[in-house]
């Protein structure tokens, strides 16, 4: 299979898939709202980073936000919303580094991914996951606590659980979800 | 893959792993504050309502049985205290009130009732119980005494 460098990808590629993304990261969240904490999207907004780059994968993020921030059975705030946006804009970022730097540049087929000979990789896509979502969360807690006066420790202790709920899960989407979608959309893409 | 490079992303798969440990740390000592402090807030709660009493229970056969700083609800009467600690079987006399025949299951020996007592802190001695165990009103900290004895 060939690898289809992220820079020549067409630009209406790009949009389609930034649309695309945006829209199954609403779908999932929506079907996941009983779960707090638990969600495909930050995975998914790290593949779009990952495939098309830092910027269209900072847009899935925002773009994301933009409708879930605003439109949540939880309520929304201007500042957690902007906090959120920026964090969950880290995820892209990152994911385009990740590609920048060569991680799962052996991900050349799907057949291997089945065939378990990338564990190492995903090993390492699990704990970009977790480190993410921890400055995620430290990041986006620290911004919701201070907002109602309470110092940031506070931050860290009220969020203690939600905080490992959504750093284990996303070790585990990243570390089984990240291989299998790059190399199936790679093939999309290159075909 | 070169070996330092698989040594830094097994030492970061590890220090996950301790972060995971430090927020669990920390959400289970949140937990036991919490908890602690909910438990402090009832007990004093429970000071407010209850009072401390010494009982003791003399089976009259050289078995006697101390239940100190025994919890009872504050105006509670020496009847209900007995029964807090004890097994107990009454007849009631409707004008005067409970007459204990059972206390763990002894007593209705011919010629032997349980008397209760109260102890007298000024003269040091054990005072007959002036009314029946129902109608006594109990104060903070009082030492009271049933004793199976021949009447």
């Amino acid at each position: 299979m060939r690898n289809i460098p992220r820079n020549r990808l067409p630009p209406i590629k790009i949009l389609s898939l930034i649309i695309l993304m945006t829209s199954i990261n609403l779908v999932s969240n929506y079907a996941m709202i009983g779960i707090p904490n638990v969600k495909f999207m930050d995975l998914f907004v790290f593949i779009s980073g990952y495939l098309m780059g830092a910027l269209p994968g900072a847009m899935v993020g925002v773009l994301t936000w933009l409708v879930y921030g605003t439109l949540n059975p939880y309520g929304s705030n201007l500042i957690i919303f902007v906090a959120t946006c920026l964090g969950e804009s880290l995820y892209g970022v990152v994911g385009w580094l990740s590609a920048k730097f060569g991680l799962g540049s052996n991900l050349s087929s799907l057949k291997e991914v089945k065939e378990k000979r990338v564990w190492w990789t995903n090993l390492k896509f699990g704990v970009i996951g977790f480190f993410l979502t921890f400055i995620y969360d430290l990041f986006t807690n620290i911004v919701s606590v201070v907002i109602v006066g309470l110092p940031p420790l506070m931050a860290i202790i009220q969020g203690a659980p939600f905080a490992i709920v959504h750093e284990v899960s996303n070790f585990f989407f990243f570390f089984f979800g990240c291989s299998a979608l790059i190399a199936a959309i790679k093939r999309d893409l290159g075909g | 893959m070169g070996e330092r490079s698989s040594w830094m992303w097994i030492s970061l798969g590890l220090t996950c792993l301790l972060i995971v440990a430090a927020y669990l740390t920390i959400y289970y000592y949140n937990e036991s504050t919490h908890y602690k402090s909910l438990y402090e807030r009832a007990a004093a709660d429970l000071k407010k309502l209850t009072m401390p009493v010494n009982i003791l229970i003399d089976y009259g056969n050289g078995t006697r049985k101390w239940y100190n700083n025994t919890l009872v609800p504050r105006e509670a009467s020496l009847f209900l205290a007995t029964k807090i600690i004890a097994s107990v079987e009454s007849i009631t006399y409707p004008e005067m009130g409970e007459f204990v025949t059972s206390i763990n299951g002894v007593g209705g020996d011919p010629g032997r009732y349980w008397i209760w007592y109260i102890w007298n802190q000024n003269e040091g001695k054990w005072d007959w119980g002036p009314v029946a165990c129902d109608k006594y009103i109990l104060q903070d900290s009082d030492t009271v005494m049933w004793r199976y004895e021949q009447f």
